[in-house]
This record gives C-alpha cells, sequence and structure tokens, in this order.
C-alpha cells in the first residue's frame, strides 16, 4: 500500500525523536516501525530525503550506515560497540 | 620543500628487509618529499605495534551532500601526537569498468590527491574502487566537486549500499567473454544510482560480472549477485589445431609455463585426465566433447584457446550470497540461475534482482548479508520470493530430509479446517 511520503516522514521524525532520547541511532530497518503500513523501499526513500533536509543524519562505519537526529547521540564509537553486544 | 617531522619507528622499519618492496619505503619516501600525513602514519602505525591495538577511531557523520557512502570516516585518537592525521577520510571513486585509465587521468587524480589529501593512494580496493587514501573533513566536498566536475567520476558505495559493482575486462579484450561485462556493470551502475548512493539495505550488497567462469574478478566468491558468463551449446572445437598441439606445433596454455621444461604435451594427462567430468576422450585423432557433461570449467580451452571455444549461445549463470566469514564463515555463492540471457536492457535479471532486494529488505536482520538470510530461511523461500524453478544444484545432498514441507498457500484451504465437518466423519 503506498503511503503518503510527507506523512511518512513526519511519523519517521517523530519515531526517530522519540527514540533517540534513549538510542540515538538507529538502523534503516528498526525504522519500519515508524510506519508498519510503509514498505521498506517507501522507508529507505523518505528516510533519505530526510537526511537531505538536515532532519535526519546518516552514521557510517564504512562497513554499515545508521541514521540519527542531528544534535543527539554518544559517539559513534559506542553506538557501534552497543550494537555488537546485542 | 616543505618542513616534515620523522618519528622514530624501529618496528616499522623492521619491514623494509624482506626482499619485496615495502609499503614503509613507498610511505615514507612520500612523506619525506613533503607530505607530513605519511610520516604520522607510520609514527601512528609504530604506536599500534607497540601497544598492539589499533589507533583509528572508526566511523562517524562524514560524507558528501546528499550521498550516504562513498567515504569512510577515519580519525585517529592520538591527534596531540599526530595532528595531520586527526582526520584520515578515505575516499572510494568508482573505477571505470575494465579499469582502464588514461595516464592523463591517473596524473590529474594523484595532483589532486597531492593537494587535497594524502597523497597516498591505493589501486584497487578489493571492492574494486580506486581508493584515495587520507583527506579532512573540509576537504570533502572539494573533492566531491573536481572528481564529479573535472574528471567525470562518481564516488563509489560503501556502508548498507549497493556496492560498486565490479567486472572483468570482458569483450573489451577477452575472447573468452561470453557476455558483455563492461556493458551489463555500467548498465546496473546507471540503474541503480540511489541504491548505490544512498543506504537501503541491511548491509552491503555487491554484484561482480565475469565473462566466462575462468571467473577473473573471483565475483563467485566475493559477491552477492555473481553474474558469469557461459554457453548452453557446444564447445567448439578445431580438430586440426587439436593435432597441432598433440604434434608439439602450438604450446599448450598459450605458452604461459615455458619458463621450464615440463616435457611433451600428453593430451590425455594433462587435458582429458584433468577434466572434472570425465566428459572428453579421443576416438583415433579426434577430439570428443560430451556436452551434456561438460560442467563449463574452462580447463581444456585453457590448455588450448586455438583448439577449443567456448559456445555460440551465450549468457550468463547468476549465484547469490557469497560473502567473507564475518557470521558462520566464508561462503561461495550458491547457484541460482543456470542459464540467463543478457542482453540490454537486462529487465528479466532487474526484476530478479528486485524481488532479492524486496526479501532482504523486509526479512534481513540488521548486518545480516543476503547469503546468511539465504541459509537461515532456505533455498525453498528463495524459489517462493523470486518464482525461480528448483533445480538438482540446488540439493544440498539427496535423502538427508524425508519431509515435504508445504506452506499455506499451496494447500486448497490454507491450514483451516472446519473441525465440526471432519467429525462427521471421523469419529473422535
Ligand atoms: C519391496 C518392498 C519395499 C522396498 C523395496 C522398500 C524399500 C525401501 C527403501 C529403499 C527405503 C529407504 C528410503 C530412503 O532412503 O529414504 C525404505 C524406507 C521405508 N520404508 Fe520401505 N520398502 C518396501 C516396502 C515397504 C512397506 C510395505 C512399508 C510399510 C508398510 C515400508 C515402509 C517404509 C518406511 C516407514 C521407511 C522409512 C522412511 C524413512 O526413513 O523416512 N516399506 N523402504
Ligand atoms: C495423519 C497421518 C500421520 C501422521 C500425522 C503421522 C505422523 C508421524 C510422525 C510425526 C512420525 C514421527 C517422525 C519422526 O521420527 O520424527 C511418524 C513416524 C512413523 N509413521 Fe506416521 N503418521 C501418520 C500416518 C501413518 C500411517 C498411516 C502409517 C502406516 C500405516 C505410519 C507409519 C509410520 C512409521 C512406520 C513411522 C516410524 C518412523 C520411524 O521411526 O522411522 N504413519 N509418523
Ligand atoms: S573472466 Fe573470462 S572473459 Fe573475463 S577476462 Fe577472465 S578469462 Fe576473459
Ligand atoms: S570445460 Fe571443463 S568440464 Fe567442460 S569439457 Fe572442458 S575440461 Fe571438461
Amino acid at each position: 500500500m503506498a503511503v503518503d511520503k510527507e506523512e511518512l516522514k513526519r511519523l519517521l521524525v517523530e519515531f526517530c525523536t522519540k527514540k533517540a532520547a534513549f538510542k540515538s541511532k538507529m538502523y534503516i530497518k528498526d525504522m519500519y516501525a515508524a510506519c508498519p503500513d510503509a514498505s521498506p523501499r517507501e522507508v529507505k526513500n523518505a528516510a533519505n530525503e530526510l537526511v537531505r533536509e538536515g532532519k535526519l543524519e546518516f552514521f557510517s562505519s564504512g562497513s554499515t550506515v545508521m541514521y540519527g537526529v542531528p544534535g543527539f547521540g554518544k559517539g559513534v564509537e559506542e553506538a557501534f560497540e552497543e550494537e555488537k553486544a546485542e | 620543500m616543505a618542513e616534515v617531522k620523522k618519528h622514530a619507528t624501529p618496528m616499522c622499519d623492521e619491514l623494509k628487509k624482506g626482499s619485496w618492496p615495502s609499503f614503509v619505503d613507498d610511505i615514507e619516501q612520500k612523506g619525506l618529499a613533503g607530505k607530513q600525513e605519511c610520516l604520522d602514519l607510520l609514527g601512528q602505525l609504530e604506536l599500534s605495534f607497540k601497544h598492539k591495538e589499533t589507533h583509528w577511531k572508526h566511523g562517524g557523520i562524514v560524507g558528501v551532500f546528499g550521498y550516504g557512502g562513498g567515504v569512510i570516516g577515519r580519525y585517529s585518537d592520538a591527534p596531540e601526537q599526530f595532528p595531520s592525521i586527526a582526520h584520515f577520510h578515505t575516499v572510494r571513486v568508482n573505477q571505470p569498468n575494465g579499469k582502464f585509465y588514461s595516464s592523463a587521468f591517473l596524473r590529474k587524480m594523484c595532483d589532486i590527491w597531492d593537494y587535497r589529501g594524502s597523497g597516498m593512494t591505493n589501486l584497487h580496493g578489493s571492492t574494486g574502487d580506486l581508493v584515495m587514501l587520507g583527506t579532512k573533513s573540509d576537504q570533502l566536498e572539494p573533492i566531491f566537486f573536481d572528481f564529479t566536475h573535472q574528471m567525470s567520476v562518481d564516488l563509489g558505495g560503501s556502508g548498507s549500499n549497493l556496492r560498486t559493482p565490479e567486472c572483468c575486462m570482458g569483450k573489451s579484450r577477452c575472447e573468452w567473454a561470453c557476455i558483455d561485462t563492461q556493458g551489463i556493470i555500467y548498465d546496473l551502475t546507471q540503474t541503480f544510482q540511489d541504491e548505490l548512493h544512498r543506504p537501503a539495505f541491511p548491509y552491503k550488497f555487491k554484484f561482480k560480472s565475469s565473462g566466462c567462469p575462468n571467473d577473473c574478478v573471483a565475483a563467485i566468491a566475493r559477491s552477492d549477485c555473481s553474474i558469469i558468463g557461459t554457453w548452453r551449446d557446444e564447445i567448439r572445437i578445431d580438430q586440426a589445431a587439436v593435432a597441432a598441439y598433440m604434434a608439439g606445433e602450438l604450446k599448450p596454455n598459450a605458452g604461459a609455463h615455458s619458463d621450464r621444461d615440463w616435457g611433451k604435451f600428453d593430451i590425455q594427462k594433462e587435458v582429458i585426465d584433468l577434466c572434472p567430468t570425465k566428459c572428453m576422450w579421443m576416438e583415433g585423432k579426434t577430439l570428443k566433447i560430451d556436452n551434456r557433461e561438460c560442467t563449463r570449467c574452462m580447463h581444456c580451452i585453457n590448455v588450448m584457446p586455438v583448439a577449443l571455444r567456448p559456445g555460440v549461445d551465450t549468457g550468463a549463470t547468476i549465484l547469490m550470497g557469497a560473502k567473507a566469514p564475518i557470521l558462520d564463515g566464508a561462503q561461495i555463492s550458491t547457484l541460482v540461475i543456470p542459464f540467463i540471457k543478457m542482453e540490454p536492457p537486462y529487465d528479466e535479471f532487474k526484476d530478479f534482482v528486485g524481488s532479492i532486494w524486496d526479501w532482504w529488505m523486509e526479512e534481513g536482520k540488521n548486518r545480516e548479508r543476503f547469503g546468511e538470510l539465504l541459509q537461515r530461511q532456505s533455498i525453498q523461500e528463495l524459489l517462493r520470493r523470486t518464482g525461480l524453478k528448483a533445480i538438482p544444484q540446488m540439493v544440498k545432498e539427496p535423502r538427508s530430509n524425508p519431509y515435504v514441507f508445504w506452506s499455506a498457500d499451496e494447500v486448497e484451504g490454507g491450514w483451516k479446517r472446519d473441525a465440526a465437518e471432519f467429525r462427521k466423519r471421523h469419529a473422535a
């Protein structure tokens, strides 16, 4: 089902900002939960647009990419270490 | 010449002593010629040898505007000691297919890198890219502008993206190419620009294409989707040339092993007995091949290239899921499509790729390579997701599992049964 892109972007920002309070970096996969009706491709496209608008930011280890909310969060190291421990 | 400071690096210097050229020499020379980054790099390497741990910080928010890949952020965790490499980001540049360069292009790239980076490069990374090592965050946008506007090259892939697709030189120089690897890889690179530059996947995804089963880019070992040229008709045989090899008039392997005397060429020992499926034999002076049994290994063709050539009904074999050993060990790609015609615009192949990506984006765990998903959810799931037909090559070993599993939609009425209806016919 196609989801309205602006609505999806609003949901993503809301979801990520809420989550950022305790977990500042997330994988694209974790963001699917923001809008279960949207397909992975729609979420990806919306998230990438948000990055271009500066509302989200990429966070890359070189091998994987995570998304973050600008202004939130801890160091890169911590975020990736945490993922490995999970 | 700029004033540079050399650190004492006794342990690195040990590495200069071997008989091969040493990267330590190369980096040090570049450093002494005026690049402090090179000397600081060796200084930090020495410190890492001493502490037996790395002094690089891993990753970060670096990139060029609109791209989620192509730049790999690296920072020194000892910037007071090694200030020139406080930032030391790597930039991946999408290499031309078949890696054809003009020397003018390479000189210009080096000039840009001397000016905006450490001056150090790496041709090529195992991803295939032209790798530019070591630059600072504030140089990234100017570098991106220079590369795209002056050099007409794009950045490559990194992170959870499609990685820079790669191919052998194929039809440009090699008579064995069964498919136009450069054409295919150029088309895939253009078609999947968004996937290349913007992270979409649980982890990295690589396409590599080789023109024949010799697989010069090691697609079968290094790519999530390997596209390998093959043929489905018969090996072309020139019997007169076979006779010429047997008489010693033509050199086996095009003379590649002629630095030593291996004795007289013996077609039985060197070709027929080494055929992995034992599908070749001599009938008098005539070489025979049972093409139904030939597994397209290329051995006989490699030994006698004048006499034997791949067939003319050519296409590709598609294999999925190779990866390096982070989880569950290294894995070679698994055969999924034995033969597919590869002609522009490659729609059938692209539809297949779409079904693979939909599956992986939906079900793949964070940092799970496609090959690991394939292992976890089975070949049967692959068949369901892609609509491909099962083939014997997909069976790992016969008769190890006596059960046939049905999914609900393969059974009339699914798993829902009317219990009352059932009890009418069968007493409880
Ligand atoms: C001439 C008659 C028969 C022959 C030649 C025969 C042959 C075989 C063979 C070769 C297997 C091994 C199959 C495998 O490796 O998966 C097998 C398994 C089996 N057979 Fe037979 N069979 C015969 C009659 C029967 C009859 C009459 C029954 C039962 C009423 C029976 C029940 C089974 C069962 C339960 C298995 C085990 C299957 C399993 O391990 O999954 N067989 N038989
Ligand atoms: C709805 C019908 C049936 C169901 C759901 C069923 C289910 C099962 C299950 C779950 C097993 C154990 C498999 C295992 O080792 O893990 C089994 C074993 C077996 N069943 Fe059935 N069964 C059915 C009908 C029958 C009938 C009609 C026969 C013979 C007339 C039969 C003969 C056997 C035999 C011989 C084994 C032993 C297998 C062994 O230990 O090697 N079954 N069955
Ligand atoms: S893979 Fe085959 S076609 Fe490509 S360069 Fe190697 S031998 Fe030639
Ligand atoms: S290509 Fe390999 S399998 Fe086929 S006939 Fe030659 S040696 Fe045998």
